[in-house]
């Protein structure tokens, strides 16, 4: 039982971690908590669904899964690029503050959610069975298939974040426009540039979290407001770091999955609100300890 | 008729949450994404008192506010001291956790199922009367030291700090008369609709609630109300856009953060001052 629930606890935390990770991106890049992701994972879980139907004659499980995560990781880049222009690209240009990108960045959300509910008028959906096989023993317990993929292209995506990050061109100037977006634009790099690069990354990332959030629970509008798991995740890792926000992540799912055991799914926020509160006062600067200074 | 009573009262309910957050965010800068939790408690304590324990109207009104009130300090206590981004989390997850607590106590709550047979008492005289001493205590606490002291906050903690402002209470005391205000809403809310439900509380309403200071402008609370009324009323306007109306209702919104990120007031106030130059009854002073 122990074994079980930490490895659920794990696969559910690598979900939360995609969506954790895009939020600690942005928030390095651009300073603010974007809840518009919320929105883009709405969006692409049905783009997955939409994938799923139409290829579900021509391909099967393995290939088709994959299809469907690329469908709705393309479709998550491109709504966050769209985002990005219609919300951000002013705000950006008049040098607004943090708060209002933010505001503009729910509204954002919130508009695509309501675009979904009026095309998929509020019916649930729920994708196909992607593999003939539900469950494999491991560690002498039954591990769900999907939890095991979840897992491991959580993984992925985040190795490939990294790679992007740490030994690319595009990664290096998205680093650099962490620290300051103005002397990037001095040093000839274009700032539009990266900013949007960081968003579709954060998008992308959304798109297949999304995916994997319709598979675990049904396809309805708000799924998309559980981008709130990714935002305690990220807050709790330290504002802006992407291990914090992994580790942040799973320790998240890891304890949601045993509150869940312990006393019920309806009791769990209450117990997870508790720790996290214990966990703030123990250690105000988040798990990675980065210290933000405050302006001084 | 009734169809206009039943606005009128609704943006009554909303403008006296709006203007907890109001406190909280154009005043102090911090983010509540939990406000709509202390509405519920307000609701709740108020309608269960009233139904399961026959407890006379005023004091069960009076209880739920302070209910609320308690809920802002178990929520303020801890967290004041933290960064401001924390106080958006803390609220965050208090905010769900009171909708599962809800949802939990069924014997007491009704659970998911709400709670229903609350007494209608909530007409129209006493939501305007609400409002108008709402509103006044409201710019009476702005126009305080208090208020001043939470504007030099809001634009720098360190320097309101240094300058011996006592910044951990006063974001506690803002908290607490926001967590009043927002519980005495949730009173009138559960007392018109005579229906409550873990719900209609989510962190989704807290954010829109937000979202209306916005637009009304931060920094100033005239605009905040005007946003309130104008935003409560604007679906109603839209309904002939049925399904498409809070999708207009976003774009909207998001046209007048991105151009004009002040809001639609900017930092104007309707003050007894600015309306006799409105009026143009006193020359502009020489400068």
């Amino acid at each position: 039982m122990l074994v079980q629930n930490i490895l659920n606890g794990i696969s559910l935390g690598s979900v939360y971690a995609l969506i954790a990770v895009g939020f600690a991106l942005i928030f390095n890049v651009l300073k603010f908590s974007n809840f518009s992701q919320g929105g883009v994972m709405t969006v692409t879980a049905y783009a997955g669904y939409v994938a799923s139907r139409y290829l579900s004659d021509r391909l099967d499980s393995l290939v088709l899964f994959a299809a469907v995560l690329a469908a709705a990781a393309v479709s998550g880049a491109v709504i966050a690029a769209a985002v990005e222009r219609l919300a951000f690209r002013r705000l950006r240009r008049t040098k607004s503050e943090p708060v209002y990108y933010f505001i503009s960045s729910i509204t954002m959300g919130i508009l695509l959610e309501n675009l979904i509910t009026i095309y998929a008028s509020s019916n649930f959906y729920s994708y196909p069975r992607f593999f003939a096989t539900s469950a494999v023993p491991l560690f002498g317990v039954n591990v769900a298939v999907t939890d095991m993929m979840m897992f491991a292209l959580s993984i992925a995506a985040l190795l490939a974040l990294l790679f992007i990050l740490h030994r690319t061109k595009i990664g290096l100037g998205i680093r650099a426009a962490c620290f300051d977006v103005n002397t990037v634009q001095l040093m000839g790099m274009n700032p539009d540039f990266l900013v949007t690069t960081a968003l579709m990354i954060s998008g992308a990332l959304g798109g297949v979290s999304g995916v994997f959030l319709g598979m675990n629970y049904t396809l309805y509008p708000q799924l998309g407001q559980m981008v709130v798991k990714g935002f305690v995740a990220s807050v709790l890792g330290g504002l802006g770091s992407i291990h914090g926000a992994v580790i942040g992540a799973v320790l998240l799912g890891i304890l949601e999955i045993f509150f869940i055991s312990w006393v019920g799914a309806g009791w769990a926020p209450v117990f997870v609100f508790i720790v996290m509160l214990a966990f703030l006062l123990v250690r105000p600067r988040g798990i990675a300890g980065i210290i933000v200074q405050e302006k001084a | 008729m009734d169809y206009f009573v039943s606005t009128v009262i609704f943006t009554g309910i909303a403008l006296i949450g709006v203007l907890g957050v109001y406190l909280i965010t154009g005043l102090t800068g911090l983010f509540s994404l939990g406000q709509a939790a202390f509405m519920a408690i307000g609701g709740y304590v108020s309608a269960v008192l009233i139904r399961n324990y026959n407890v006379p109207v005023v004091p069960a009104v009076a209880l739920a506010i302070v209910a609320a009130m308690l809920a802002a300090l178990l929520v303020g206590l801890p967290t004041v001291r933290l960064r401001r981004d924390y106080i958006s989390l803390v609220t965050l997850g208090f905010g769900e956790a009171i909708v599962a607590l809800l949802n939990n106590s069924a014997n007491i709550t009704g659970g998911a199922m709400g709670i229903s047979g609350i007494p209608q008492l909530t007409t129209l005289p006493v939501v305007l009367v609400s409002v108008v001493v709402c509103l006044a205590l409201v710019i009476l606490y702005k126009n305080s030291k208090y208020g001043r002291q939470c504007l030099a906050l809001r634009s720098d903690e360190l320097a309101a700090k240094s300058m011996g402002i006592d910044v951990y209470r006063l974001k506690l005391i803002t908290f607490l008369f926001a967590g009043a205000l927002t519980g005495y809403s949730g009173v009138l809310f559960g007392f018109y609709t005579t229906y409550l439900e873990p719900a209609a509380f989510n962190w989704i309403i807290s954010a829109e609630w937000t979202i209306i200071v916005f637009v009304g402008g931060v920094n100033s609370l005239t605009g905040t109300v005007l946003a309130t009324i104008l935003l409560t009323w604007l679906p109603e306007f839209l309904r002939f856009a049925s399904e498409w109306r809070v999708a207009i209702y976003c774009v909207i919104v998001l046209l007048i953060v991105n151009y004009r990120t002040a809001g639609i007031m900017g930092e104007r106030e309707l003050s007894p001052k600015t309306l006799r130059r409105l009026l143009g009854r006193t020359k502009e002073a020489p400068r």
